[in-house]
């Protein structure tokens, strides 16, 4: 019944930090120290050379995964869709590049890729090339055993036509190699300090979602069957292991009780000074065990794991 | 590795010989997240001191080759990587007085994944920079 949760980090965490003051290995380092086993990079920010990596970064790439112990989660990919200013891509174009990626996913030996298509609007619905372009990949994700998963991300929340789409595609084409990826940053339930740059008028109108979409975690049950990856979106964790925005004590109760035992892999998204992510990131894993044993400890019963039931 | 800031002190300079400086280059390291096709990026606005010098009539050089602002939309392969550094080329006859100058950039990106009203975003950096000769 009560699955362990897998723990992983993406390397977005380390945004700024990498390439000034932390290279791959230490990513590495950082991510292994934490007792996670997975890692999830961002193909156009940690593969030296995207699209085409050299033999010697392949080979540091594959050393630092067997020494590490790592294991390669979900690899990031961007759709372009408005790829020059008066230019779209077209459903053939996205198909060509969603092939790339997989097949660097895959060797680089990741079982997720999340795609990141354009969007037409306000409420992030994805330019519609993304329909007929997966589907042509289709068939290479399941040769290659990949998982393609675009995220739920804010301020797009649970209930909402872009989810529905994304369902009704994995219904229409009964695949086992496209599913939802959900970002923690749906549940934010309180304000987050401004961004730079960022003013109160944005945040009254547009940029409002930085507030909190504050999706109940209860409907996470409405699309569990799909959910095949979790970014652990969050910006700021204090000394006393308070999450300041991301409501952590409603949402890995939530998880335990829907059986969830896939990957959360850290995403902070916060103060961008030297270092302060790899703290951050800590503390965000001590907090999610710390919930996810008292949960095992709450539900464990004296005897057989039947009791449960009644 | 590269400077914490995306101004980057090391590399801001004049060009052009002493005498006969041309204009002067800024130094920026990618300021996104990920790496850019140079077909998502719409120009580097720089401001030095207070004076203006729009996206329009800067060039930038990324790994050694120079492409004019109106050049930058048709190079969808050709990517400004996390890590890499580029040089916004101003020309500005005289060049600057060496000595400190407050440098202000905006980096206008265009993110597919943003919805289109704000596309493109400014990316801001400003510092101190010196130019020694």
């Amino acid at each position: 019944m009560n699955d362990s949760f897998k723990y992983g980090v993406s390397l977005y965490s380390y945004t700024d930090d990498f390439s000034t003051v932390m290279d791959l290995e230490d990513a590495f380092y950082h991510v292994s120290e934490t007792g996670a086993s997975g890692i999830e990079i961002l193909g156009e920010t940690h593969v030296a050379g995207f699209p085409d990596p050299s033999t010697q970064w392949l080979d540091r790439w594959f050393r630092l995964i067997e020494t590490s112990g790592l294991e390669p989660t979900n690899f990031a990919s961007w759709i372009d869709t408005s790829v020059g200013a008066k230019r779209t891509m077209s459903v053939e174009e996205g198909a060509a590049q969603l092939d790339r990626d997989l097949r660097m996913a895959h060797r680089l030996g990741f079982r997720f890729m999340r795609p990141k298509f354009g969007v037409i609007d306000d409420e992030l619905t994805p330019h519609p090339i993304w329909e007929g372009s997966v589907e042509r990949v289709l068939d290479l994700a399941a040769k290659l055993d990949i998982i393609i998963c675009p995220e739920i991300h804010a301020p797009t929340p649970i209930r909402h036509p872009v989810v529905d789409a994304y369902v009704a595609f994995i219904q229409r084409t009964g695949t086992k190699h496209f599913g939802l990826l959900l970002d923690t940053g749906i549940f934010q339930d309180r304000p987050l300090p401004y961004w730079p740059g960022e003013t109160p008028e944005m945040r009254k109108s547009a940029m409002s979602f930085l507030n909190g979409i504050k999706v109940p975690v209860e409907q996470i049950a409405e699309v569990i069957d799909y959910v095949v990856f979790i970014q652990s979106k969050f910006h700021h964790i204090d000394e006393t292991l308070h999450d300041h925005h991301i409501p952590w004590d409603r949402i890995v109760p939530a998880l335990k009780s829907l059986g969830y035992s896939g990957y959360l892999s850290s995403e902070y998204e916060g103060v961008r000074d030297p270092w302060v992510s790899i703290e951050q990131v800590r503390r965000q894993h001590a907090l999610i065990r710390r919930l996810e044993r008292d949960f095992d400890a709450a539900n464990a019963g004296p005897s057989t794991p039947e009791q449960t039931h009644a | 590795m590269l400077e914490r800031n995306v101004i980057q002190s090391s590399g801001f300079s004049n060009r052009g010989p002493a005498g006969g400086r041309t204009g002067f280059r800024v130094r920026l390291r990618q300021p996104n997240y990920r790496g850019m096709r140079l077909s998502l990026v719409e120009g580097v606005d720089v401001t030095v001191d207070g004076v203006n010098f729009p996206a329009t009539t800067n060039s930038v050089v990324l790994r050694g080759r120079e492409y004019t602002r109106d050049a930058l939309d048709a190079l969808e392969e050709t990517r400004w990587h996390v890590g890499e550094a580029i040089d916004v080329l101003i020309d500005h006859p005289g060049g600057l007085e060496p000595g400190v100058h407050r440098v202000e950039t905006i980096v206008w990106m265009r993110h597919p994944y943003f919805p289109p009203q704000f596309r493109p975003v400014p990316m801001r950096d400003s510092q101190h920079v010196t130019i020694i000769v």
